[in-house]
């Protein structure tokens, strides 16, 4: 019954737009603008300043020929490789461990454990490196231990940076661990399966992906740490450290600008790896599955609860470190208990206030870089048309993941310093901190947003169309209050990282907007060690309540709408 | 003219073709209903309707305004989905009153209103509730009254009952037919569950790979199949493969049977042969009845209401179905291997 005889090519035929569509649409652009602005063209200035020299004349690729040509530049790319390398292979196997123990045994303590494995998130990754070096360091309490042998240098920052990363490697492997499929061992069960067949042939297959994505995340963040190496690394150099060198100390903008993009190049290869292995993972996963529940097993059971104990112990003894130290008058002729590194280190030195600029810059990033970050993943997921746009915002939505914090910071000076750009304003601000942070964590909020609404109804926005309401007032009315806990999530996201964050910063910081966490760089590197612990302690003890804040917010909210949750 | 005209509706997903050149109308007060099986383009057709996609050509006109090109905002339906899409934060009045707040409609014409649709869809004691405190079925019905609550003119549900289960679904069904009734509102509605779209439709749409196949009443759709595909998605049916003797008698394998030929079978040209199981009949059939042969059981299947026979018939290599009351069951007592006198009337037997 085709009656109709076919036209040879149809024609294209679009929908006349509703005006307020078009707002969807110019927010779409702005976003689009936005992104373009603070995260491509800062990158785009690094390329240019690599092929630049210091007049700004091309000179082809000089720079990186130069770089290669300075052995003690070059061994860097060395030192940061294989501390990374080192680094991953301690730290999965313990993470793996720790996950599986969450996940597959009926220990104790679970939650016990798990949060105090997770407190290093809370600090910034100097204070794992503070602490070694009162344990270990030339005045520290063990150092005996050692032998003779130095904390400081690779040592420190290994150890160090397998404390900073733990969490992050263990809340993928606990996630990829948690989500497999209780059917499977019932299958391998019924057919006798022993088990350690069990474990090399259903639970280490189904964590793949997770082992693969933790290894990328712990080798990429060991890689672009600065402040570990800075304050525990001594002499030993690692390419975070010699941008920070090249650009602050020598002024010399194109090595700092060469060395940045040889960072930027591991990382995009992680980084693209990391996003093949998330495609994969989703196909994985989208089956139904039954959750594994863990069967008592004595022996089994007291060596999962004895090592994640020991776990916890080492990690409250290295955070206990830090604060103790922090108390301590005189550290290592006078242990008496006092506030001096708080009162005169911080308060008197006039410090403080970049305690409470980290705490302004949290406020500032929680709510913009929330209320941003949800609005566009909003636009992206719920509104129509554009379409050629949406793909080129999903990709700068991404992109900041595989950036590490020092090549975004470098790019942020070399785009702003620039009188000639209209931005230049910026520059030395709180602003300019608030837009630098909230691009570098972008990826983790904008993947947490993009969760939540997909898993809201895809036809809201077309039931609101068909009752003639606009859509911003569905997105007020309905998405945000359904979606409200994740953009807590996100908002508690971006405070914690704004108040522990160094990379990115350490370049952007002016006199009057310096940061608690720069601080601690700045206090060490004065030598005033004591002074250096009292902020770290403040930064970790004020995540921890924002931490609590939220943690009480969710639970009033979901008292007040557990009404239509059901 | 109809209140709904579809010309020529084209739609291209890169290189599939999900819908060839759809042309139909809709009439004032009457529920039509798209049928065929996934991926036959009625859900497309229906988002192109709503204005949720595009069509790449053609027009569609509604109350002889051209809504070809009109965003959403400016058309005139509501619409019904399979997920409810209720918005789960709203209670069951605010959900009903949404689109009413928009149009500045004073408070208490609102709650009037709102009021009414419950009583409408049956649920006056639910205002207060939140839709998860609802059944399904109970959720549907919401979707309903918030679809119908601006007084749009039309309705347009997108297997409205797909996400229920079996008994809920059979309920609703009169339900929703009563009040499109009531309410006298054209509506179309997808689906592909043809038990569902013969009990609810004034007509139905019946649609294979982006075409429509057939469009008529129910009764018309099932007796009267215009193509194999329509007579096979529309209840179970008997297909057989036949040549044209002429005097509208036709010939498979070695059987000979008199039916309706249609007449623009040529004699000798290769012709299907269609009858419904229950077309067949048993009781008071003799060697002179037209149409009998002995048929050889082979199977009995028990399916409550009737029993389902399948036999073969000398010189037809196929099986062949025939649906058995329970009264002829009790009487004929067919086992697998007994032979069974069978006849299908001539009028029944229907060609392609």
């Amino acid at each position: 019954m085709s009656a109709l005889p076919r036209t040879v090519a149809p024609l294209p035929l679009f929908l006349k737009v509703h005006w307020s569509d078009r707002i969807a649409h110019a927010g779409l652009v702005l976003a689009a603008l936005v992104l373009f602005v603070f995260l491509v063209l800062p990158l785009g200035a690094i390329l240019v300043k690599s092929v630049q020299d210091k007049a700004g004349d091309f000179v082809g690729l000089a720079n990186f020929t130069g770089y290669f040509r300075t052995p003690a530049l070059a061994r860097s790319i060395w030192n940061s490789v294989w501390v990374s390398t080192l680094v991953t292979a301690i730290t999965i196997p313990l993470a793996f461990t720790f996950a599986y123990a969450l996940t597959r045994s009926c220990m104790r303590f679970k939650a016990l454990v798990r949060n105090v494995a997770l407190v290093p998130i809370l600090a910034p990754s100097l204070l794992a490196a503070i602490s070694f070096i009162f344990w270990f360091g030339n005045q520290g309490l063990l150092k005996g231990v050692l032998m003779g042998a130095q904390i400081y240098g690779a040592p420190g920052i290994v150890i160090s940076l397998v404390f900073a990363t733990f969490p992050h490697a263990l809340m993928i492997l606990a996630t990829a661990l948690s989500l497999t499929d209780a059917r499977l061992y019932e299958a391998a069960d019924a057919l006798g399966t022993g088990t350690l067949r069990k474990f090399w042939t259903i639970t280490v297959p189904g964590a793949k992906y997770g082992l693969i994505s933790a290894a990328m995340v712990v080798f990429t963040y060991a890689l672009s740490d600065f402040g570990i190496p800075k304050v525990i690394g001594g002499n030993f150099n690692m390419l975070a450290t010699d941008i920070f060198k090249l650009v602050i100390g020598q002024q010399d903008f194109s090595k700092g600008a060469v060395v940045g993009i040889i960072l930027l190049l591991p990382v995009a290869v992680t980084f693209i790896a990391d996003s093949w292995v998330q495609k994969r993972q989703s196909a994985l996963l989208s089956a139904r599955s039954v959750p594994y529940v863990p069967r008592p097993s004595r022996g089994f059971d007291w060596a999962m609860t004895a090592y994640c104990l020991l776990v916890a112990a080492i990690f409250l003894a290295v955070l206990g470190m830090a604060v103790y130290a922090s108390f301590v008058k005189l550290w290592p002729y006078n242990f008496s208990m006092s506030l001096d590194h708080y009162r005169t280190g911080l308060v008197e030195a006039g410090v403080f206030d970049a305690y409470l600029n980290s705490v302004s810059l949290g406020a500032w990033c929680a709510v913009v870089g929330a209320a941003f970050i949800f609005a566009v993943a909003y636009l992206l997921e719920k509104t129509r048309s554009l379409d050629g746009l949406r793909p080129v915002v999903r990709l700068m939505a991404v992109l900041p993941m595989g950036v590490p914090g020092m090549v975004l910071g470098l790019g942020y000076i070399f785009f702003f310093v620039r009188e000639d750009n209209p931005l230049h304003f910026l520059y030395g601000t709180m602003g300019i901190l608030v837009v630098n942070t909230i691009v570098h964590y972008y990826t983790s909020s904008h993947l947490t947003a993009v969760t939540a609404l997909k898993q809201i109804d895809n036809e809201f926005e077309s039931v609101s169309a068909s009752l003639k309401v606009p859509f911003w007032r569905t997105f007020f009315r309905v998405t945000v209050p359904v979606c409200l806990p994740s953009v807590l999530d996100i908002s508690r996201y971006l405070f914690v990282n704004a108040m522990t964050t160094v990379s990115a910063v350490v370049f952007l910081y002016s006199p009057k907007t310096t940061l608690a966490s720069v601080a601690i760089v700045n206090l060490d590197e004065a030598g005033d060690i004591g002074a250096a612990a009292a902020m770290a302690t403040l930064i970790v003890a004020t995540s921890a309540a924002v931490c609590l804040v939220y943690y009480f917010l969710q639970v009033w909210l979901d008292r007040r709408t557990q009404a239509w949750r059901g | 003219m109809d209140f709904l005209e579809l010309t020529g509706i084209r739609k291209e997903f890169g290189d599939f073709q999900a819908l060839k050149g759809v042309s139909l109308g809709v009439r004032q007060g009457e529920l039509i209903c798209f049928l065929g099986p996934s991926g036959c383009g009625k859900t497309t057709l229906l988002r192109i309707i709503a204005g949720l996609e595009v069509q790449s050509a053609g027009t569609i006109i509604q109350a002889g305004r051209d809504i070809s090109r009109l965003p959403p905002m400016k058309r005139d339906y509501g619409i019904v989905f399979q997920s409810y899409a209720l918005f789960p934060n709203l209670s069951v009045a605010d959900n009903i009153a949404y689109g009413l707040v928009n149009r500045r409609m004073p408070r208490p014409a609102r709650a009037a209103r709102v009021k009414e649709l419950l009583e409408l869809v049956g649920l006056p004691d639910s205002a207060g509730k939140y839709p998860s405190q609802l059944s399904g079925g109970q959720q549907q019905r919401i979707a309903i009254a918030r679809a119908l609550a601006t007084s749009p003119g039309l309705l347009l549900l997108d297997e409205p009952l797909s996400a229920l289960d079996a008994r809920v679904r059979v309920r609703l069904r009169g339900e929703i037919r009563g009040l499109q009734q009531r309410v006298g509102i054209p509506t179309i509605l997808v689906t592909h569950d043809q038990e569902e779209a013969r009990s609810m439709a004034d007509r139905l749409v019946v649609m294979k790979d982006g075409e429509i196949e057939q469009i008529g009443s129910p009764h018309e759709i099932y007796a009267r199949p215009s193509t194999p595909f329509v007579a096979d998605f529309v209840g179970k049916t008997n297909l057989l493969p036949a040549t044209p003797l002429g005097d509208n008698r036709v010939q498979v394998g070695e059987q000979r049977f008199q039916c309706t030929v249609n007449s623009a079978a040529v004699k000798g040209a290769a012709l299907r042969l269609f009858f419904r199981p229950e077309d067949v009949m048993v009781r008071g059939v003799n060697g002179s009845t037209p149409n009998s042969a002995a048929a050889v059981v082979e199977k009995v299947e028990y399916l409550g209401p009737y029993s389902r026979i399948t036999f073969r018939l000398n010189g037809i290599d196929q099986p062949l179905v025939a649906d058995l009351s329970l009264n002829d069951m009790a009487e004929f007592q067919p086992k697998a291997g007994d032979t069974l006198r069978v006849a299908v009337p001539p009028e029944r037997l229907l060609t392609f």
